[in-house]
């Protein structure tokens, strides 16, 4: 993956547009189905393909703006602009929020991951851990676990979508973890 | 009788807090790689990103041209241009 941080570099001080199109299509090979999937766990299928797209160009539009300098780094400033958009929509039409996916939907997505990187034994005893940790909350707790340890939502932007305060947040999702524990164990 | 100490249960207690939190952060790791595989992008979504390279390209050319020094007349091809501060 570090061909990506090179990618994204040669991207940065391109001027023809033709080497633009060359490298714009390998960082995009590299990025687009973790965003798009990353996209699709937060809002409904049907308007998750456009937020994902325009995740994608908003990337897209900003890559010469970029100023980091590591893999990492772009990732999370993928991830940041992603989330933002995903919240973005939100904001708009609270009623698109993905409802829980249910036990089945998830198992069959954590099937077809194993048959792109194999899966150990101890990986899934892991993967039904969290399964579980997730179908004993409570559903607001659910939706807790789910935006900040799964699709990733930090506590101030969950805050922010919420109306409630940092801390506040933070505290919730550690009582919701602690009570999920408490039932799994 | 190691085992038995109160530090040595402590020690050989997995931290469940720690534990809980990666396994849902590994489940979303999968989840996304589930998707990924099941729903493969779209040459069409490429094409738009595309599109977006071109255009920005474009208005970039739109706005160095004024940068440029403008061609001279042709009556005054044999002038050498004058440089801005010079006319006044």
């Amino acid at each position: 993956m570090e061909q990506l941080i090179k990618l994204v570099k040669t991207y940065r001080l391109s001027s023809g547009l033709a080497e633009r199109l060359r490298l714009v299509e390998a960082i995009f090979h590299l990025i687009a189905p973790d965003l798009r999937a990353f996209v699709f766990s937060a809002i409904v299928p049907q308007a998750a393909e456009d937020v994902s797209q325009e995740v994608l160009i908003s990337i897209t539009n900003s890559l010469k703006t970029f100023k980091g300098n590591s893999k990492e780094e772009f990732w999370e400033w993928c991830y940041m602009i992603a989330r933002r958009r995903i919240y973005d929509y939100l904001h708009k039409k609270k009623k698109d929020r993905l409802q829980p996916m249910p036990h089945d939907e998830l198992l069959d997505l954590v099937d077809a991951s194993a048959q792109v990187a194999p899966m150990m034994a101890a990986d899934r005893h892991d993967l039904e851990y969290a399964l579980n940790l997730l179908d004993s909350s409570k559903p607001e707790c659910r939706d807790y676990l789910w935006n900040h340890y799964v699709i990733g939502f930090d506590y101030g932007e969950i805050a922010e979508e919420q109306n409630l305060n940092y801390d506040n947040v933070r505290m919730k999702i550690g009582r919701c973890l602690d009570e999920a524990r408490s039932l799994v164990s | 009788m190691l085992g038995r100490s109160p530090i040595a249960r402590f020690l050989t207690m997995p931290n469940k807090h720690t534990d809980a939190e990666a396994a849902l952060k590994k489940l979303g790791d999968h989840l996304r790689l589930g998707w990924a595989k099941k729903h493969p992008v779209s040459d069409k979504s490429l094409e738009s990103v595309k599109n977006t390279v071109r255009e920005q390209w474009e208005k970039e050319q739109v706005a160095e041209r004024p940068s440029k020094p403008a061609p001279a007349p042709a009556k005054n091809k044999s002038r050498k241009p004058s440089e801005p501060d010079m006319e006044r």
